[in-house]
Parts: C-alpha cells; structure tokens; sequence
C-alpha cells in the first residue's frame, strides 16, 4: 500500500511561480495538438523561439553548466542583446536575464496541450515585472506559437 | 537545501525560486495528495502561491521545509473542502469494516475520511510529529487531534488487517 502523491504539472508550476511576481500575467491557450508536436516548436529555443516570442529575435545556447542550466545570448528585435540563464526540460523553459524574464509551460489535455506564457521587462534586480503590455504580449506569443504548430504563417 | 537558495529568492532571483520551486514540489505532493487526493495537483499549486508569496517573511531559510509544510496542509484541507469530494466530518461515517475490506489501498480508507482527519494522519503518520505540534499547525486543541488520529488509524488498521 502507498500514498498517494500529488503531481504539479508544468502549467501549474508556471502558475505559482508568476504568482510570486508582482506584475506577471499568465496567458493561457488550448493547442488542438499532441504535446510532442507542441513542445517540439516551443522547446527549440535556437529555431523557433524568436517565431513567437514577440520581443526575441535570436536566441544561441552558448554554453550548459555542471548543473545542468543553460546559458544562452539573445538578441531583441530592437538589436538589444541580452545574456539568459535558461532551465529547459519537456514542458516547461524558465529564462531569466538581468533585464528579461520568459516562462513558457505544456501539459497534454485532451482537447490536445494546454500552453501557458508569461514574462516581460523585469524590474532590475528584483523579481517583478513592468506591467505594461505584458497581457497583450502573452496572448500574442501563444497566438503565434498555435499557428507555428498547426504549419501556418506567423 | 542550501539556505542560500532561499535566501537568493527572497532577493528576487527568478533562477532560485524556480530551483526552489522544483526542490519543494515532491515533498509538497506527499503532504497534499494525501489530504486532497483529486484535488491534490490544485492544491500543491495553491500551497506554492502562498508559500511564495510569503517567501519574504521567512527568517530563518533552515526552517523552510517545516514551513511550507503548515501552509501545504492547511491549503490542502481547504481546496479538499472547496471542491467538496469529500463526506462531511462526521465521525459516524468512518468506514464499516465491510468497506474497508474491499479496500485495495490507502486512497481508498482516506476517500472515507475528512479533509481534517487526513490532515491529522499525514502529520502524524507520514511526517512524524507530535500530538502538540499538530494541534497548533492545525489549530484545533490537542485532544482534538487525538480523537481524529484515534478514529482514523483504526480504520487503517482494519485496512490494513483486512
């Protein structure tokens, strides 16, 4: 006999971790795809990344540390470049820069994978973001993403 | 776990509350899944928020585990009775040893039991602690506790037994 144990799938993760961040807004969206499709777009931070994330043009991984973290140079739309250390794993990408914070989480559901985004301008130093245009910036990166998976034009 | 974890963010590095975040998660899912069972993914998220958000009023970074333990349980019983899956505390529903017999495990006794009363056996049981130190994280007298403890483990015995 065992107990049971409660999971935290990656979206609820991603949930209570923005909720620690003053200023963060959580988009959300259903993806009529397999979770492998999904993540197979969302997870490439070298090829699909800057498709979708509106502010990131291109992102290189320069380098993983003993502990298994990434570290990776982004360059913004706006010719801004920013260095980010990066927790990568199946569903789930935690980036943070001294400037930048980008979450993006995946869970399979059956309607097919539930997305969640969040990130912005961060606050320097702290773990805040400035709140302007996150929500419009979220629903738009999602838009994208979902439009990248089904093989449209983004 | 390293107080320095905590103590990076309590700072505001995003890095370390998503360390943090992945170091506490297992262990806040013994103490919900128990005291929540379907709800338990919800409540393990709710016990983060909170934790989380309180992060900054910890003083002591040793004394996190603990810590976020209070707050699991309580968010627990409280998304347990939110969602309403469970019968209401009433001592006489305790199982009959006929339902218990057909038990196949523990979800199946604590299925039967109260948010309350699964909080008392998870505190007591899994975690170890004493009678008084439960009370007060549950904030019920002590012979509350007793009585909790006393009607839920005999009917795990008979689980068990069975």
């Amino acid at each position: 006999m065992s107990w049971p144990v409660a999971d935290l799938d990656p979206v609820r993760r991603l949930r209570a971790l923005a909720a620690a961040i003053p200023g963060a807004y959580v988009a959300e969206r259903v993806i009529p795809a397999p979770f492998a499709a999904v993540w197979a777009v969302a997870g490439d931070l070298e090829k699909e990344f800057g498709t979708f994330e509106p502010d990131m043009r291109r992102l290189t991984l320069d380098s993983a540390r003993p502990d298994g973290r990434l570290v990776a140079r982004a360059r913004s739309r706006y010719g801004m470049r920013a260095r980010f250390d990066v927790d990568l794993r199946p569903g789930w990408c935690w980036m943070q820069s001294r400037f930048l914070l980008v979450g993006l989480a995946a869970t399979a559901v059956p309607e097919g994978t539930l997305v969640a985004q969040t990130g912005g301008v961060r606050v320097p130093g702290r773990a805040a973001l400035v709140p302007w245009g996150v929500r419009a910036a979220g629903d738009r990166a999602l838009a994208r993403l979902a439009a990248r998976v089904a093989g449209r034009p983004v | 776990m390293t107080p320095g974890l905590v103590l990076a963010a309590q700072r505001g590095d995003t890095m370390a509350m998503n360390d943090l975040l992945t170091e506490l998660t297992p262990y806040l899912g013994r103490i919900c899944g128990p005291i929540a069972l379907d709800s338990g993914p919800d409540a393990v998220q709710e016990a983060l928020i909170a934790i989380f958000r309180h992060l900054p009023d910890l003083r002591e970074p040793e004394a996190l585990h603990g810590w976020a333990r209070a707050i699991a349980v309580r968010e627990a019983v409280r998304i347990a009775r939110r969602d309403g899956r469970s019968s209401p505390a009433e001592l006489d529903g305790l199982p009959s040893p006929q339902d218990v017999e057909r038990a196949v495990d523990i979800r199946d006794v604590l299925e039967r039991l109260p948010p309350e009363h699964r909080a008392v056996l998870v505190l007591r049981d899994l975690e170890g602690l004493p009678e008084e130190a439960a009370a007060r994280l549950l904030r019920v007298p002590s012979g509350t506790v007793k009585s909790r403890l006393h009607r839920a483990r005999a009917s795990f015995r008979r689980a068990w037994q069975g």
